[in-house]
């Protein structure tokens, strides 16, 4: 917050936010009711015109944007420069709305239902400008304000207070990674949204499908059965549709965890497959195509791939070897079952890391098949690489300037083999599908990053037992906290497991949202240098980390 | 020592408040089994322990012969060194106390004789000519704060006593300074023993102090706006951070220490202590910085590296420092130094003088201690226990080229001047006793 670069975004919402609330709340909710039925003019013209002349002294920004783009439209052609103007001008009309929804979604909690939020504001428009345009529009919304009048006004106060304290909480360098709040339910979800999607996005919500391959392939499974039962509408070409209803499930998934880079490959190749399916083939022959287009992404991709570097990967390990590896990747933890099949004697040391603990799986699959496994966490690292002579770690994705952005801490352990403790550098070896490869690149773990809820840092469950209980819970919330709003509900939720489960031992913690100036940050993701890299494992060979963006290209110009 | 607070468990508060009623021997076997069972922890509870268990030893001793003294002394530090070895500020005190007796004792035989020749010390003549040649420098190098404190532990003759009195005077609240010590014409006149009673109790008024003392040159380390990063819930490092605090904004990140300090560090961050913490009782009435309107980041130390690059300062807290200018400290600060040396950012180290240890560590393995592992593996993985190693390490050596600046309550030093500071405060023949 002190830094003044950085606080400048998180505060200037806080600091805008109440300045239009107060001075304007009149012009904001007409103009944005006009913007979405600007085809009927006539109808609108002379209430704006007549808003114009009173909102000239109140408020000029809003009564501008709302004003000009009818008359404009009205009189003449837009030039194209003007009808640019003008859906600049929806955008941020939009834009404001959005927020204000936003701010009185976080107020009702306390009263008023969803709409609410935009009724919460007339009525104060009867009092501003008795005869003005907005009123007329309004005029069959108009019981609904006087239910909300009350409150309205009441919790106009809170919810902006409460907005910055929402603004408060999150950490100012990353204030730009905290676009939305994860979805809890699926209550909200558009109807084109297939089940096997609405499933799979809790699934990737909780961490139940966690791990870049894992939520590929999930991914690509649900959309595979999203195509299966897709019949193109009428007057519709498969190729065009289907790429529609596809980027609802997607905006879907996106909302419940942020897509991963592998996901965003994937589903790339998918859309550049339907596009370029034939408009004139057959429904179900164009269907069959794209579910065996999918089949063979997985296989190819995914599965073989994930043989070959396992195999390729396993050849480094010799006997002896201490291998030391970061929380659960699913290829390395494939990389040392194929090792150890293949007869070879190592030890593992695994390092793990609150709050996920994704270690604690990969240990127990490896005990379990009779590996020899030390277990430690992130402070015991400078011991575990004491003895370590080989560091390997799953990716996330590997960015074109050679990094490795994966799980956080993982720059920490490349780091740790990387100190010239005894004098020997550990060799550092990443094993990633290219499917991972990506073209985006990136310096520091700031810009980009995905921040999870901060919730999870405050018990320290399981992770299996944060998904088992806070299911059911959501579960139950969810149909009391959709007819309170939308925002909310997230909120509500998830406290609600750490604190009734954990209740014998609370945490100091538990209030933290209630305590000013105190930030809990959980990001997900680091970025490690590519010069900690010694080698990247891939189904095209092993290479250095500066092959990334050769391999990227190659592959996808195949 | 506030004493007062009635703590069933047994600890810091329990041993000082049965040290006055207990027979000396009892209370020796007290604390060499609470160092045992580790149920005294934090390196200031047992240096103070150690002080006020010496002290009644000292007062028990009912001889003034320095020799007899020093060597009751010796027998107890190394009946309670051998009870916990890594708990070095045991030794650290123990080494201090049998300072002030060898120092007491020339101090006599300079006055009466102008000669030194008890026993084991006939060669300090040497050291202290070379202690007094360097004082100037000293005072030159330090600030005006430091410098008492500097002329204080090399008092090796009674000349140096004598001929700083002034400068003893100018630093009327510390509290080293408010003892008879620094008052010319106690010295010869007093038996030894009273003259180690009070200096002893100068040591436990120190590590009252300390951080108080400390956390006075935090202005002069953290400027306006600033982002610090510092590691478990150190007692001192909090201190440091509320001195600033009080006269200027920064920002704190706080990793969490995961499992052997982490519900410290959420009860110090968030200001609501667990009432059940009995070795920070009495420091449980501070406030948070959070009250001071310090944004603080609580984060998992694995974020450490993702964060490093937007941090302008790393501050920590140690358990003891050595004195090659390393230091070991709660598990996790190796990675944090570390991350902060690749990233440039500077490493302060904030710690008394009494945690500086005049051992040198050659077999680093030695000084770390490991810790419960169902931290690491909680109950629920049961099953998981029998089939892997879990290791749960408590400390960690951090080499001195990890770290930039040494704060202690003499001032600021670079690490590679620690072996000096270790020099004036430990004399030669105690450094293995």
């Amino acid at each position: 917050m002190t830094d003044p670069v950085a606080s400048a975004p998180t505060q200037s919402p806080a600091a805008a936010a109440p300045a239009p609330a107060p001075s304007q709340p009149a012009m904001q909710p007409s103009s944005q009711q006009n913007l979405p039925i600007r085809d009927s003019k006539p109808a609108k013209v002379p209430a704006q015109k007549d808003k114009q002349q009173k909102g000239k002294d109140a408020a000029p920004a809003a009564a501008a944007v709302g004003a000009d783009a009818p008359t404009d439209g009205g009189t003449k052609a837009l030039t194209p420069a003007e009808l640019k103007k003008k859906a600049k001008e929806e955008k941020a009309a939009r834009r404001a709305k959005e927020k204000l929804e936003r701010e009185q979604g976080g107020a009702g909690a306390a009263g008023g239902s969803a709409p609410g939020g935009g009724q919460g504001r007339p009525p104060a428009t009867p009092k501003k400008d008795a005869a003005g345009g907005g009123a007329s529009q309004k005029g069959q919304k108009a019981p609904p304000p006087r239910r909300g009048s009350g409150p309205g006004t009441v919790t106009q106060t809170p919810a902006v207070e409460q907005k910055k304290k929402k603004d408060d909480k999150k950490v100012a360098v990353f204030g730009h990674l905290y676009g939305q709040q994860r979805r809890t339910t699926i209550a909200g979800a558009g109807k084109e949204v297939h089940p096997a999607v609405l499933a799979l996005g809790l699934q990737l919500r909780d961490y139940v499908v966690c791990g870049s391959s894992a939520r590929c392939v999930a991914t690509l499974l649900a959309f595979k059965r999203v195509i299966e039962s897709y019949d193109t509408p009428p007057n519709n070409s498969l190729s065009r549709h289907l790429t529609t209803v596809l980027s609802h499930q997607i905006t879907y998934l996106s909302t419940c965890r942020p897509l991963s880079i592998s996901q965003g490959n994937a589903i790339r190749q998918l859309k550049l497959t339907i596009s370029s399916i034939d408009p004139s083939t057959p429904e179900a022959s164009a269907k069959a195509t794209l579910c065996e287009f999918i089949d063979g992404y997985i296989r190819e991709k995914i599965t073989l791939a994930d043989q070959v570097i396992a195999r390729s990967a396993a050849q480094k390990i010799q006997d002896g070897d201490v291998i030391v590896t970061f929380a659960g990747s699913s290829i390395v933890k494939q990389t040392l079952l194929q090792a150890h099949s293949e007869g070879k004697r190592f030890r593992v040391s695994i390092i793990d890391s609150r709050p996920l603990f994704e270690g604690k799986n990969l240990a127990r699959a490896l005990a379990n098949a009779g590996l020899d496994v030390q277990y430690s966490l992130m402070h015991g690292v400078s011991h575990a690489m004491k003895d370590a002579t080989k560091v390997f770690l799953g990716a996330h994705a590997m960015m074109s300037n050679g990094r490795l952005y994966s799980r956080v801490g993982t720059a920490l352990v490349a780091m740790s083999a990387k100190e010239r403790a005894g004098g020997v550098e550990v060799p550092v070896i990443v094993c990633c599908e290219t499917v991972k490869f990506t073209d985006r690149v990136a310096l520091d773990s700031i810009v980009v990053n995905e921040i999870a809820d901060a919730d999870e840092l405050i018990s320290n469950q399981l992770p299996q037992q944060v998904t088992g209980l806070a299911d059911p819970a959501a579960f139950t919330a969810a149909p009391v906290d959709p007819k309170k709003g939308g925002k909310p509900a997230p909120k509500e939720p998830t406290p609600a497991p750490s604190a009734s489960s954990r209740a014998p031992s609370t945490s100091p913690l538990t209030e933290w949202k209630d305590t000013s100036n105190l930030q809990l940050l959980n990001i997900m993701y680091d970025v490690t240098p590519a010069e900690y890299v010694d080698m990247v494992v891939t189904e095209m060979g092993s290479l250095p980390p500066s092959a990334v963006p050769i391999v990227h290209r190659m592959s996808t110009n195949m | 020592m506030p004493s007062t607070s009635v703590a069933l468990t047994p600890g810091l508060a329990s041993f000082l408040k049965s040290l006055n009623t207990n027979p000396i021997d009892t209370s020796i076997e007290n604390l060499i089994s609470l160092l045992k069972r580790r149920q005294i922890r934090h390196s200031r509870s047992c240096a103070t322990a150690t002080a006020y268990l010496l002290l009644r030893v000292v007062s028990a001793c009912r001889t003034s012969d320095p020799v007899k003294l020093i060597e009751r002394v010796q027998s107890v530090g190394r009946r309670l060194i051998a009870a916990q070895p890594r708990e070095m500020v045991v030794g650290n005190i123990v080494r201090r106390v049998l300072g002030l007796i060898r120092e007491e004792a020339e101090g006599d035989h300079d006055a009466e004789f102008a000669l030194s020749e008890a026993g084991s010390e006939s060669q300090p003549q040497t050291p202290r000519g070379f202690d007094d040649s360097s004082l100037p420098l000293d005072r030159d190098v330090l600030r005006p704060d430091a410098d008492r404190a500097a002329s204080r532990p090399p008092l090796t003759s009674m000349f140096s006593l004598l001929s700083h009195p002034v400068e003893d005077d100018s630093q009327p609240s510390t509290p080293g300074t408010q003892s008879p010590r620094g008052l010319p014409g106690h010295g010869p006149a007093k038996d030894v023993r009273a003259e180690v009673l009070e200096g002893i109790n100068e040591i436990t008024d120190e590590l009252d102090q300390v951080d108080d003392q400390i956390s006075s040159y935090a202005l002069e380390h953290i400027h306006s706006n600033e982002i610090i990063l510092t590691h478990t819930s150190s007692t001192t490092v909090q201190k440091f951070l509320l001195k600033a605090a009080s006269k200027r904004k920064f920002t704190v990140i706080h990793a969490e220490s995961f499992p052997n300090n982490h519900d410290a560090t959420h009860a110090t961050v968030s200001g609501n202590s667990p009432a059940d913490d009995e070795n920070l009782s009495f420091e449980a009435f501070q406030k948070p910085l959070i009250a001071l309107g310090i944004t603080v980041i609580l984060i998992p130390d694995s974020a450490v590296f993702a964060l490093m690059s937007r941090v302008n300062k790393v501050i920590l807290g140690t358990h003891s420092v050595l004195a090659n200018g390393g230091l070991v400290a709660a598990a996790g600060t190796r990675v944090i130094a570390r991350a902060a040396k690749v990233h440039q950012t500077p490493v302060v180290v904030v710690s008394g003088v009494y945690k500086l240890s005049p051992v040198y560590p050659f077999d680093f393995d030695s000084l770390i201690e490991y810790g419960d592992a169902s931290k690491v593996l909680p109950f629920e993985d049961g099953d998981l226990v029998d089939q892997i190693d879990v290791q749960n390490p408590l400390y960690d050596y951090v080499p001195a080229e990890l770290v930039d600046l040494y704060i202690t309550n003499l001032g600021g030093h670079a690490p590679s001047y620690l072996y000096r500071i270790v020099s004036d405060h430990y004399r030669k023949e105690d450094i293995s006793f």
